[in-house]
């Protein structure tokens, strides 16, 4: 990974948000490609849904560990298992 | 005539997963007469992943059929996934076809798990560097190996199976840049040239449920992400008027 300028000296840039993305596909214990990341003024907010409880929580981690500077927020789900309760009819 | 299929893509699954899907599993021999999956079975594509999904797909009381997806090629440990699989009993389709006897008729499906490209107008093309040739490459043969597939099969009612999109429809959702990473137009043209009903796929997780191929071929998103639960059921026959397409009705009608 490329250390960035402006990680812990100033807002977070889109090389920090190309970086989060490459970072949660290709890192082993993560291997999401379905998590978006929104910059806001706060600091970035991490959106999308996975799998596991255990997996929302390793991604924001994750996150927090490689960018320690920059405020990190999730809104990410854990979906939904439930049987359907409605079909599609197909003629 | 009816035959009901269940599906769902994408479920990415790994020990912390077992167990989730399993209640609604064993529902499905009272509402579908067979279980496709759409590919990204696994996270990584892990001998020991396979055996989760194995754990938790297997034994169902419905046929099982399966293609691979992306994810499952992450730790070239193809051969051993598509064991595990077989083993407990799923069907792995890989340019591959089978035709089950479902109380409604003979139900065909043809699948691979196809390749990126892109869309009519706006796809990669045959040309240029040698890696951008074997991409485009990779993305024809998949195609011709599904159009080959659906064409080998004697069946009443025949439904492709790719975990890559055959159309942008189902792409609604998820950003334009990557649609060249999502899916190719040349699945659509093989769905297209064989008697296809119905066409599934995943791969899109912000993408849409419901699309349509260039010559007329339902299509439809099953990835979890997208459908928000365990398996979506599709009724497909000649039992309803054409008015009634994709009338949602209760359960078990």
């Amino acid at each position: 990974m490329t250390q960035h300028r402006g990680t812990g000296i100033g807002p977070p840039d889109e090389y920090i948000e190309a970086e989060i993305h490459r970072l949660l596909a290709e890192d082993p214990a993560v291997a999401e490609q379905g998590i978006t990341v929104v910059r806001r003024e706060t600091g970035l907010v991490l959106y999308g849904e996975v799998e596991s409880a255990h997996r929302r929580e390793e991604i924001v981690r994750r996150v927090a560990d490689r960018f320690p500077d920059v405020p990190v927020t999730s809104e990410i789900g854990v979906i939904r298992t439930e049987a359907p309760t409605q079909i599609e009819q197909l003629p | 005539m009816v035959i009901r299929i269940a599906a769902v893509g994408d479920v990415h699954l790994d020990e912390d997963v077992v167990g989730r899907f399993r209640p609604a599993l064993e529902e499905l021999p009272d509402c579908a007469d067979v279980l496709l999956l759409a590919g990204d079975l696994t996270r990584h594509g892990t001998e020991a992943e396979a055996r989760c999904v194995a754990q938790e797909f297997g034994g169902l009381g419905v046929p099982v059929i399966t293609v691979l997806g992306n994810h499952d090629h992450q730790c070239d440990q193809v051969p051993q996934v598509v064991k595990v699989l077989e083993d407990a009993g799923i069907t792995v389709l890989e340019g591959t076809g089978v035709v089950l006897e479902c109380a409604g008729g003979r139900l065909g499906v043809a699948g691979v798990k196809g390749f990126g490209g892109g869309f009519a107008g706006r796809c990669a093309s045959d040309f240029g560097e040698p890696e951008m040739k074997a991409f485009v490459r990779t993305t024809t043969d998949s195609a011709d190996r599904l159009a080959q597939a659906l064409h080998s099969l004697d069946c009443d009612l025949l439904v492709a199976l790719t975990h890559y999109a055959p159309v942008p429809d189902t792409l609604a959702g998820e950003p334009l840049e990557i649609y060249p990473f999502l899916g190719a137009y040349q699945l659509g043209q093989a769905i297209d040239s064989a008697p296809t009903a119905l066409a599934l796929h995943g791969h899109a997780h912000a993408g849409s449920e419901r699309g349509v191929t260039p010559g007329g071929v339902r299509v439809r998103n099953v990835a979890h992400p997208v459908i928000k639960q365990a398996y979506s059921v599709f009724h497909v026959g000649d039992h309803l008027d054409q008015g009634e397409v994709s009338r949602l009705s209760a359960s078990g009608t």
